[in-house]
C-alpha cells in the first residue's frame, strides 16, 4: 500500500496544496506569481461578474442534473426490470460512458451546425424555412451536458434497483396497493440512494465542466470551468486561477459531504 | 403479472438509448462520406482514413497515447491492486477516512486536477513532456483500479487462501498460487478501464503535456477547432471502435468472474 | 516565480539544504530580466556550436506552407517537431512555465515585450543570419525590439472583417456588427485585445487605450453587439465563412486569403475607423536547446525563394523585400495615408487584469 498512497499524496495532495500556496501570492506583472501574501485572489472574486459565473455554473449543473434524473431514472428502472436483454441493454448504456467526450461533444457539433444533418433534414423536408440555430447557444451546452452525463446517473441508480427486494413489491401488492402507490411507497423511496448517487456523479463534474461551454457554447458564456482554465491561459492570474480552482473544490467537498450526510442518515 | 414492463417505458427506454447513440453512429457513417461539408452522401471511400496515416501529427499523437497509455496503466494498476488489497484485507486506525479520500480524486473537476499538476510541476521546474502525462493519468487512475479490484476481492472468498496455507503452503506461495490467479480477470479489467480512461483524456492532459508530446485527443481537439473535415470523424471511430471491443473484453472477464462465484 | 536566471540545479541543491519555506520564496520569485543590454549583446556575439539534430517549432496554425519544414528538414538534416497554437496567451501561458522545450516561438508585437522584459528572449547571435540583408528597412528597429536584438521579422497583417460578398453587401464600418439584419451570421475573434479594441477604434479611440471611461464605453458597445454574434471564434471561422454558416467575421487578412482559395465569395474590408496591423517575429526562448539548428531556420526563412513561398500561402505581408517580386499576389506595404488608420498593439502591463475583467464582463454578459 506504500507505494500507491505516496503517489497519491506526491501527485495528488501536494499540488493541491501548491496550488492552495499561490491562491495566496500577488500576480506577477506577466504571470506566474510574485513572493508575499495576499488575499487579492479572494477578494477578486467577490467581484458580482465573477459570483454571477458561479451561481450561473451552479445553475447549470443544478438544470442537468435534474434532466438526467428524469431522464434516467425511467430507462434504469426499465433495465432493472428487464431480464432478457438486460446485460446489452447495460453494455449500451456503459459504451457512452467510455467513449471519449471530445469525440461525443465533436458528434453534437457535426449535428447541430447551421449547416449539419439535422438542419439540412428539417430543411430539406421543409419543416422549416430558416436553418434553427442550435450549436453556440445554452440550449447546445444543456444538451452536451446531459448528453455526456446521462450514464452517470442511470448506472448507480440501476445499481440501486437491482437489488430492490422484489418480495416487498408483492407483499404491497397482496395488501392492496396499485401499482402507482407500489412505486411511489416502495420502488422510490428504496432506490433513493441510487438516485442520490448519481445525482453527485452527473453534479460534480457538471460544476466544473469547460470543454462542453467552449466548444458548443461559442466562447459566448463562462461557466467557472472556463474562467479557471483562462486564468491559466489568456489571463495570466495564476493566484486568481488558483483561488477560483480551490472555490470550486470547496463547493464540491461540500457536496460529497452532503451526499455522505444523506447516505449514513438511519433508514 | 408484475413482471410486465408498461410499453411506454419501453418506448421511452428505446428513444433515450438511440438518442444517446445517434450521435456517434452519425459521426461513424460521414467518415465514409466522399464529401468534404458532410451531410450529402456522395459517395463511399475509405479515402478519409488513409489521409489519417499521411498526417504525421496524427501518427505522433497516436504513438505517444499508446507509450502513455500502457506506461500508466501498468503502474497504476499495480499500484493500485496493492491499496485494494490492503484496504480489503487489514484493519487499521483511520481506514473509513482513507477509504473515503481514495474517491476526492475521482469527484475532483478534471480542470482542478490538471491545473494543481501543472502548478506543481512548474514550481519544482519539471520539464512538461510525456513523463508528466504519465504520472498525471496514474494519479487519477489509481483510485478507478481500488474500486473495480475491490469489487473483485469481495466477491472472492477470502478463506480460500487460509486453506492454501493450512494445506502447507507459505504466505507469498498461497498469493501467487491462490489470491493472484482468482483477482487476475479483476486486474485486467482495471487495466482495460484504466487504459481507456488515459487514451481518451483531454482535459488533464492539455495542461500537463509539453512539446512534441500531443497525445491523440489534444489533436482531435485542434483539429475540431480548426476546420471540420471528415478526418476528424475518421480518426473519432477508430478510437470509437477501439474503446468498444476494450470494453466488451473487459465485460467478458468480469462476467466469467460472475460464473465462478 | 519562474525566474530563467536560476539555474535548476542550483536550485535544487537549495531547496535541499535550506528546507521547505526558504525553497518555497526562492521559486516564487517573479519574473524579472537581470540581464543588461550589454550582457546581452556580450552573448550574441558568442558563436554556436554545431547544427544539431533536432529542432522544436512552436507557431500559429496554417502559418507555414506545408513543403518549407520537409524541405529545411532535408537540407539541414535535421528533425523538426512542430506544434501549434491559436493565440498569443496560448503560447505565452506555455513559455512562462519555462519548461515548454520550445526553440522557437512566433510572438506579436506586445508579446514580444512580454517575452523580453521577462527575459524570456534569447539574444539573436546576428552573425549566423546571412540573409539580414532582404530584410526590408520598414521591419527593422521595431518599437517593441530596438535594434532587433531578440526578433527576425517574420509576417505582418490587419485585422478587419472577412464577409461572403455574395450574401452581403461590403460593410465600411465596425458598425456592421450591430446590424440586427445579420443577427446570428457575425462573429468576433475569441481575444479580448481584438475584441475592446475594435470597440475602443470605433469611438475614435486608440486600441492600446488604459481610460476607464474609453474602456467603458468599448465594453458596452461589445456587449451590445453580442447579441448579434454567433460566437466569439478565431481562425477556425474560417470553415464557418467557407460553408456559409458565417456571414461577416473579423478575421485577420491572410487567413481570409486562405479561405478564398475554397471560397471564391470572400472578400476582405479594413474598417474606416481602423484597426489593428500587427507583426509577427521569430524569436528563440532563451532556453532553447537547439540554437544553432533555430538559427539555421530563422536564416532559411529569409531567403527569397522561401519567404515568397510562405507569404503566398499565408496570404500575409512579408517583410522579405527580396521576396515580394516572387509573390503572385503580394500584399502591398500600406501607404502613410493608410497607415494613420493602422495602430500596433502594445503590451498594457498592469493594466491587463482590467482588460482581463472587462473580457470577462462581456463573455458573462
Amino acid at each position: 500500500m506504500g507505494p500507491g498512497t505516496l503517489w497519491m499524496l506526491a501527485f495528488f495532495a501536494i499540488p493541491v496544496i501548491v496550488m492552495c500556496g499561490y491562491s495566496f501570492m500577488p500576480r506577477g506583472t506577466y504571470g506566474g506569481v510574485d513572493p508575499g501574501f495576499t488575499l487579492e485572489a479572494y477578494a477578486r472574486f467577490l467581484h458580482p461578474v465573477y459570483l454571477t459565473i458561479l451561481e450561473r455554473t451552479f445553475v447549470v449543473a443544478l438544470v442537468c442534473t435534474v434532466l438526467c434524473a428524469l431522464t434516467g431514472y425511467p430507462v434504469a428502472y426499465a433495465i432493472a426490470r428487464s431480464t432478457k436483454w438486460r446485460t446489452l441493454l447495460l453494455f449500451l448504456v456503459v459504451l457512452p460512458f467510455w467513449t471519449s467526450f471530445l469525440v461525443r461533444t465533436f458528434a453534437m457539433i457535426f449535428l447541430m451546425r447551421d449547416t449539419g444533418l439535422i438542419n439540412t433534414w428539417l430543411l430539406r423536408l421543409h419543416l422549416i424555412q430558416q436553418p434553427l440555430t442550435m450549436l453556440y447557444t445554452p440550449f447546445a451546452v444543456l444538451l452536451g451536458l446531459v448528453y455526456g452525463y446521462l450514464p452517470f446517473m442511470i448506472l448507480p441508480i440501476y445499481a440501486s434497483l437491482e437489488k430492490l427486494d422484489t418480495s416487498l413489491l408483492e407483499a404491497a401488492e397482496v395488501l392492496g396497493a396499485r401499482p402507482t402507490a407500489r412505486f411511489l411507497r416502495v420502488t422510490l423511496p428504496l432506490s433513493t440512494p441510487g438516485l442520490i448517487a448519481g445525482s453527485l456523479l452527473v453534479f460534480i463534474p457538471s460544476l466544473g465542466s469547460f470543454l462542453t461551454s467552449d466548444l458548443l457554447g461559442g466562447a459566448k458564456g463562462l461557466l467557472v470551468g472556463n474562467l479557471i482554465q483562462n486564468q491559466f491561459s489568456t489571463a495570466r492570474n495564476w493566484p486568481f486561477g488558483s483561488a477560483a480552482s480551490l472555490i470550486l473544490m470547496t463547493l464540491v467537498l461540500i457536496a460529497v459531504l452532503i451526499y455522505l450526510r444523506l447516505r449514513l442518515r438511519p433508514e | 403479472m408484475t413482471r410486465a414492463i408498461p410499453r411506454w417505458l419501453i418506448v421511452f427506454t428505446g428513444i433515450v438509448l438511440f438518442l444517446m447513440h445517434l450521435p456517434v453512429l452519425v459521426l461513424v457513417v460521414f467518415s465514409f462520406n466522399s464529401s468534404k461539408f458532410a451531410v450529402d452522401w456522395t459517395g463511399f471511400t475509405t479515402h478519409w482514413y488513409a489521409r489519417l496515416a499521411e498526417r504525421e501529427d496524427i501518427v505522433n499523437a497516436l504513438r505517444n497515447s499508446l507509450i502513455v497509455g500502457v506506461t500508466a496503466t501498468i503502474i497504476a494498476v499495480a499500484l493500485g491492486t496493492l491499496i485494494a488489497l490492503a484496504l480489503a484485507r487489514h484493519r487499521f486506525r483511520g481506514k473509513t477516512l482513507y477509504e473515503g479520500l481514495m474517491y476526492v480524486p475521482i469527484v475532483t473537476p478534471e480542470i482542478v486536477t490538471g491545473i494543481s499538476l501543472l502548478v506543481m510541476f512548474v514550481f519544482l521546474r519539471f520539464p512538461l513532456g510525456l513523463t508528466t502525462i504519465v504520472v498525471a493519468h496514474v494519479a487519477f487512475s489509481i483510485p478507478f483500479v481500488v474500486v473495480v479490484v475491490m469489487a473483485r476481492l469481495a466477491g472472492m472468498d477470502e478463506n480460500l487462501e487460509e486453506a492454501a496455507m493450512t494445506l502447507g503452503a507459505d504466505e507469498i506461495t498461497a498469493f501467487r498460487k491462490v489470491t493472484i490467479p482468482l483477482l487476475w480477470p479483476g486486474i485486467i479489467s482495471a487495466a482495460l478501464l484504466t487504459f481507456i480512461l488515459s487514451f481518451d483524456d483531454f482535459v488533464i492532459t492539455s495542461f500537463v503535456a509539453g512539446s512534441g508530446s500531443s497525445t491523440l485527443p489534444l489533436v482531435i481537439y485542434s483539429m475540431v477547432r480548426r476546420n471540420i473535415e471528415p478526418s476528424i470523424n475518421a480518426i473519432s471511430t477508430l478510437i470509437v471502435l477501439a474503446t468498444t471491443i476494450l470494453l466488451y473484453v473487459a465485460e467478458q472477464l468480469t462476467r466469467e468472474k460472475k460464473a465462478h462465484a | 516565480m519562474l525566474e530563467a536566471v536560476i539555474d535548476r540545479r542550483a536550485f535544487l541543491a537549495r531547496a535541499l539544504a535550506l528546507g521547505g519555506t526558504a525553497a518555497l520564496l526562492d521559486a516564487c520569485r517573479s519574473l524579472t530580466d537581470t540581464r543588461t543590454p550589454a550582457q546581452d549583446a556580450a552573448e550574441a556575439a558568442e558563436s554556436l556550436g554545431p547544427m544539431e539534430k533536432h529542432l522544436a517549432i512552436y507557431n500559429w496554425s496554417d502559418y507555414v506552407p506545408p513543403e518549407t519544414i520537409p524541405a529545411f528538414e532535408k537540407e539541414f538534416g535535421v528533425k523538426v517537431t512542430y506544434d501549434v497554437y491559436e493565440s498569443n496567451e496560448e503560447m505565452l501561458a506555455k513559455l512562462i512555465t519555462g519548461a515548454s522545450g520550445y526553440d522557437l516561438v512566433f510572438p506579436s508585437s506586445y508579446a514580444v515585450t512580454v517575452l523580453i522584459a521577462t527575459g524570456l528572449a534569447g539574444p539573436i547571435h546576428r552573425q549566423y543570419l546571412t540573409n539580414w540583408d532582404n530584410v526590408a528597412p520598414l521591419f527593422l528597429n521595431p518599437v517593441f525590439d530596438p535594434g532587433n536584438a531578440h526578433t527576425v521579422p517574420w509576417q505582418w497583417g490587419v485585422t478587419g472583417l472577412a464577409f461572403r460578398s455574395d450574401l452581403v453587401p461590403r460593410p465600411d464600418s465596425w458598425r456592421v456588427l450591430m446590424d440586427a439584419r445579420y443577427r446570428g451570421k457575425m462573429t468576433q475573434m475569441d481575444d479580448g485585445r481584438d475584441v475592446i479594441g475594435s470597440w475602443l477604434r470605433y469611438r475614435g479611440h486608440s486600441l492600446n487605450s488604459r481610460d476607464p471611461h474609453e474602456l467603458a464605453a468599448a465594453e458596452s458597445d461589445a456587449i451590445t453587439v453580442k447579441k448579434n454574434l454567433k460566437a466569439y471564434i478565431s481562425a477556425p471561422v474560417k470553415g464557418q465563412l467557407i460553408s456559409g454558416d458565417v456571414w461577416i467575421a473579423q478575421l485577420w487578412n491572410g487567413d481570409a486569403s486562405q479561405a478564398k482559395v475554397e471560397q471564391p465569395a470572400i472578400d476582405y474590408v479594413v474598417p474606416k475607423e481602423g484597426c489593428t496591423i500587427w507583426m509577427d517575429s521569430v524569436v528563440m526562448p532563451r532556453n532553447a536547446r537547439h540554437k544553432r539548428a533555430a538559427h539555421e531556420f530563422m536564416n532559411y526563412i529569409l531567403r527569397p525563394d522561401v519567404g515568397a513561398a510562405i507569404s503566398d500561402f499565408t496570404g500575409y505581408g512579408t517583410p522579405n523585400q527580396a521576396a515580394m517580386s516572387r509573390i503572385a499576389h503580394p500584399v502591398p506595404y500600406p501607404t502613410p495615408a493608410e497607415l494613420t488608420r493602422l495602430e500596433l498593439q502594445v503590451d498594457l502591463g498592469r493594466d491587463t487584469a482590467l482588460w482581463d475583467q472587462i473580457w470577462t464582463e462581456i463573455k458573462s454578459a
